[in-house]
């Protein structure tokens, strides 16, 4: 079968500071002068094979690895070992209020996003800026005022919205989707029902499975960074809340 | 990785220069306003201890600009990967970016404030010439030796976090240890060691070759230069290669 993404034994680790030392001070002070750092494995061995319109949500609890698993599928984190293979586009988005610049203007947030996401033509830039104003419901003159004077719900809006007006071929949501009122997740959620159907990939990560179950068809559980489980969403929900 | 585009970078400069006056009364003027004090207080003070200097307004000036630019651009460094935390953690364009866009604005920034000074330099006695024109090269790679000194500095800052407070706390230690406000010969033969192993020192020396003695810049301190840069830039990174893909647990 043909596929979109696929990890072959991909192994992630982080370096962490033993004993907690952050800082120089501490450093000369506890004197560990050899080997102050150790490896933190994330992910061991991991193995995935995605197809291009599949809906997949990744369930497990904290610290399990999964927002590694996406950011090395975005190509934010190297692997140590294995291969990562995508081939449709990544939209490198991740997650909400990551540059937003509270001095700046909502206007000046939303032409940020964009660059960061791969909009570089000013005239599709433009063209989209409206349509986010008009998806996040936000005036012209809210949009003029600086970030910092924005609620967090309105902040969290701009955002999510210059996520969802694209057409992605694959998107990436690390739990996020808990944002804005009522009205407005549903029309989130709405929005992700559109892009799936027009084609997309989407991969989710949540600890709400039940939104998992309204959004995706096929369910991953990870602990510890290994796959527990891959199969249908319903039978990954059971095992995600028999955890706890 | 994905190729990051000019306009990427383009765009993040323009942010950081909007941010930088956001909200200020004067905007861009405050940062004429750091090196004109120190050049009002060493002209008033020092200018009759050293009157062995010539031009002594012209000498201080043309050093101090520089200075200026190396110690704001390194203590900018050193804070740029925590600065963008959110953005490492989301964003899939190389993490070099940020410290490229952030030295980038610093430079555009140093470059306007140029031309005022050179304004007053005029006055002072800078002779213009097309000798002049050798500023252009030395400020590239002067900005490259910046830019790998704050590579240094801002990697080890995501593990240490006390980097970046010793390093601006010995950037004043830095500024007396650099023959801006005195000359290189006025240091007793004993501690001249002490100037040669200032990198800053070889850097001075080409600077004042074209904006103070108004000729081409030395080949000897040149080549000092050159090959300071291209060891730091080296350096800088093998530090970045090892520690970057750890920023991210670590921010």
């Amino acid at each position: 079968m043909d596929y979109a993404i696929k990890l072959d034994n991909v192994t992630v680790s982080y370096l962490q500071s033993r004993n907690g030392v952050t800082s120089v001070k501490e450093f000369l002070l506890k004197a560990s002068f050899i080997k102050i750092f150790k490896k933190h494995q994330v992910l061991h061995d991991f193995n995935l094979e995605i197809s291009k319109g599949e809906s997949i949500a990744f369930l497990g609890p904290n610290g399990c690895g999964k927002s590694t698993l996406l950011r090395t599928i975005a190509g934010i984190v190297v692997p140590d070992k294995g291969t990562v293979d995508v081939r449709i586009p990544v939209s490198p988005l991740l997650s909400l209020g990551a540059g937003v610049e509270l001095e700046l203007t909502g206007y000046d947030n939303i032409r940020i996003a964009l660059v960061l996401s791969g909009n570089y033509h000013r005239k599709t830039r433009r063209e989209m800026i409206d349509r986010i104003a008009e998806f996040a419901e936000l005036s012209r003159e809210q949009l003029k005022k600086p970030a910092k004077m924005f609620s967090t719900g309105m902040l969290a809006r701009l955002t999510f919205s210059s996520l969802m007006v694209n057409q992605p071929e694959l998107l990436m949501i690390d739990e996020v989707l808990a944002v804005g009122d009522w009205g407005f997740q549903m029309k989130c959620k709405k929005r992700i029902h559109e892009i799936i159907d027009n084609g997309a990939t989407l991969l989710f990560v949540s600890h709400n499975p039940k939104e998992a179950i309204e959004l995706c068809k096929r369910g991953i559980c990870i602990i510890e960074g290994k796959k527990i489980f891959d199969g249908n969403i319903d039978e990954a929900a059971d095992i995600y809340n028999k955890l706890f | 990785m994905k190729a990051t585009s000019a306009s990427t970078y383009f765009h993040l400069i323009y942010k950081n220069i909007q941010l930088k006056y956001k909200q200020t009364m004067f905007g861009f003027f405050w940062s004429l306003l750091q090196p004109a004090l120190y050049l009002f207080i060493f002209v008033a003070i020092f200018s009759h201890i050293f009157q062995s200097i010539h031009k002594y307004p012209l000498y201080i000036l043309s050093g101090l600009l520089f200075f200026v630019y190396f110690s704001e651009g390194t203590n900018r460094l050193c804070l740029v990967f925590l600065k963008n935390a959110s953005m490492i953690k989301s964003i899939g364009i190389p993490k070099s970016s940020y410290a490229i866009t952030e030295l980038g604005s610093e430079m555009v920034n140093f470059m306007l404030g140029l031309v005022p000074f050179l304004v007053i330099m005029y006055f002072m006695g800078l002779e213009l010439s097309p000798t002049l024109l050798y500023i252009i090269p030395i400020l590239l790679l002067f900005t490259v030796f910046i830019y790998s000194i704050g590579t240094i500095l801002g990697s080890l800052n995501v593990f240490f976090r006390d980097i970046a407070i010793l390093w601006s706390t010995l950037n004043p230690a830095l500024f007396y240890l650099s023959p801006i406000a005195y000359s290189s010969d006025l240091v007793p033969a004993d501690f001249r060691y002490l100037v040669y192993c200032n990198p800053l020192f070889h850097f001075l020396q080409i600077i004042r070759d074209v904006l103070y003695l108004g000729q081409p810049p030395s080949l000897h301190y040149s080549l000092i230069c050159i090959a300071m840069t291209a060891i730091f830039f080296v350096i800088a990174l093998l530090i970045y290669r090892v520690t970057k893909n750890s920023f991210i647990s670590n921010l």
